[in-house]
C-alpha cells in the first residue's frame, strides 16, 4: 500500500472519538498530577527533602537542648549535614527544571534531556560518594573543636609515651584507623551508588540517546 | 490531532488516556509562555510529540518494531477490501511497527505538513527528512503487505 493511499485512509476514514471531553472533563484532567518522568522525579525529590527536614530538625533540637547542652556538638554535625543536603536538593531541583522543554523542537528537547540527565546522574553519584569523607571530616572538626584534650599530647616523646601509658587509646580510637577505613568505605559507596543510579536511570538515558541518534542519522 | 498522537504512540486504552492527560497538562502549562513566534499548529505538534516521544512511559508493548530486511520480499499485493474499518486497522497495524521517530514523521506527512513545518517541529533538516521519508515509504510498503498476510512479531 502506498503512502498516498494511506493518506486518503488517514483523512477520510478516521472518525473523531465518540465522546469529546468538555470543559469540566478538561478541568478534571488538569487537576490530576503529571505522570511524566521529570515531574515524577521532581515530586520524589521534594518528598525526600521534606523527609530529611522532618527527621533532622528534631535530631538537631534534641542534641542541642537535651543533656544540658553537653552533646551540642552532635547537633552541629546534624545541622551542617542538613545544610549540605539542602544545597544538594536545590542543585538537583535546578537541574530537573532545566531538563525539559516541551515547546522546543523535538530533537533539541531530546538533546537537552540527555545532557541534563547525565549531569544530574553525575552530580547524584559524586554527592553520594562524597558524603562519607565529608561526614568524617565534619566529625573530626567537631571533635577537635569540642574535645581538644583528646589531641593535646605532650610535645616531647617521653611525655607522649607517659601520656599513652596513663591514657591508653584502644585500637578503634586511633584516628589513623578511621582514616584508613574511610578509603574502602568511600570506594564501596561509589560502586554501590553507581549500580543503584544505573538501575534508576540507565535505561532511560540509553533510550533517549537511541532516539537522538536516530534523528541525527542521515 | 491529540487523539491521533495518542493512538499512534500507545497500544492500550489506559495508556492512551494517560498520554492524552499528560499532553493536555503540558499544553495548559505552556500556554502562558506561547509568544506566537511559531505557528499555533507547530507549537501544538511540538508539545504533543515531545510528550509522546520522550515521555517513555512503561507500557505493555504488543508489537515490536519490525526491521524491513526481515520481511519476505515476494508477496503479492493484496486486493484491499472496501471495508473502511479494516483499512484503518491495517494502517494502524503498519504504523505500530515503526519506531517512535518514524511514527512522528509519518504522522506529520499524513497530516499534510510541509517539509519546512516538519523541520520546525522536529529539528531535522529538510534534506534529512526527505531521505527518512523515502525509507519510511519503502518500509511501510513492505510492512502493510506483511501485516495483511499476517506476518510479523507480536
Amino acid at each position: 500500500m502506498e503512502l498516498e493511499s494511506l493518506k486518503y485512509i488517514w483523512h477520510s476514514l478516521e472518525t473523531p472519538p465518540a465522546k469529546v471531553p468538555g470543559r469540566q472533563d478538561l478541568a478534571a484532567l488538569l487537576e490530576k498530577r503529571s505522570r511524566g518522568p521529570v515531574a515524577r522525579m521532581r515530586r520524589n525529590l521534594i518528598a525526600e527533602a521534606i523527609l530529611m527536614f522532618v527527621t533532622y530538625t528534631p535530631a538537631v533540637l534534641c542534641y542541642l537542648l537535651a543533656f544540658d547542652g553537653r552533646l551540642s556538638a552532635i547537633s552541629w554535625l546534624f545541622a551542617l549535614l542538613a545544610a549540605g543536603f539542602l544545597g544538594y536538593y536545590y542543585r538537583k531541583y535546578r537541574l530537573l527544571k532545566e531538563m525539559e522543554c516541551v515547546t522546543c523542537q523535538v530533537k533539541a528537547n531530546l538533546a537537552r534531556q540527555v545532557k541534563t540527565l547525565k549531569k544530574y546522574v553525575r552530580f547524584y553519584l559524586l554527592a553520594g560518594t562524597a558524603m562519607i569523607p565529608v561526614s568524617y571530616l565534619l566529625s573530626y572538626a567537631i571533635i577537635r573543636w569540642k574535645m581538644p584534650s583528646v589531641f593535646n599530647y605532650p610535645s616531647s616523646p617521653a611525655g607522649q609515651s607517659l601520656y599513652l601509658r596513663l591514657h591508653p587509646i584502644p585500637w578503634w580510637g586511633n584516628p589513623l584507623f578511621w582514616l584508613i577505613l574511610m578509603v574502602p568505605l568511600t570506594i564501596g559507596i561509589y560502586y554501590a551508588n553507581a549500580w543503584y543510579i544505573n538501575r534508576l536511570y540507565g535505561r532511560h538515558i540509553k533510550k533517549l540517546q537511541e532516539l537522538l541518534q536516530e534523528m541525527e542519522a542521515e | 490531532m491529540l487523539y491521533k498522537v495518542c493512538r499512534l504512540y500507545c497500544f492500550t486504552e489506559v495508556d492512551r488516556q494517560d498520554l492524552f492527560q499528560e499532553i493536555v497538562i503540558q499544553l495548559w502549562r505552556s500556554w502562558p509562555a506561547f509568544r506566537r513566534e511559531a505557528k499555533f499548529s507547530t507549537w501544538l505538534y511540538r508539545i504533543a510529540l515531545n510528550t509522546a516521544i520522550s515521555g517513555l512511559r512503561r507500557q505493555h508493548r504488543l508489537i515490536t518494531p519490525t526491521d524491513p530486511e526481515q520481511l519476505p520480499t515476494e508477496l503479492q499485493d493484496i486486493q484491499y477490501s472496501a471495508d473502511k474499518e479494516e483499512q484503518l486497522q491495517l494502517l494502524y497495524a503498519a504504523i505500530d511497527r515503526l519506531t517512535e521517530v518514524e511514527k512522528a514523521l509519518t504522522m506529520l506527512y499524513l497530516e499534510d505538513r510541509s517539509y519546512q513545518e516538519m523541520e520546525e517541529i522536529l529539528g531535522i533538516s529538510q534534506n534529512n527528512l526527505r531521505v527518512k521519508m523515502n525509507r519510511i515509504k519503502d518500509k511501510l510498503r513492505k510492512i502493510t503487505k506483511a501485516v495483511a498476510h499476517g506476518i510479523g512479531k507480536s
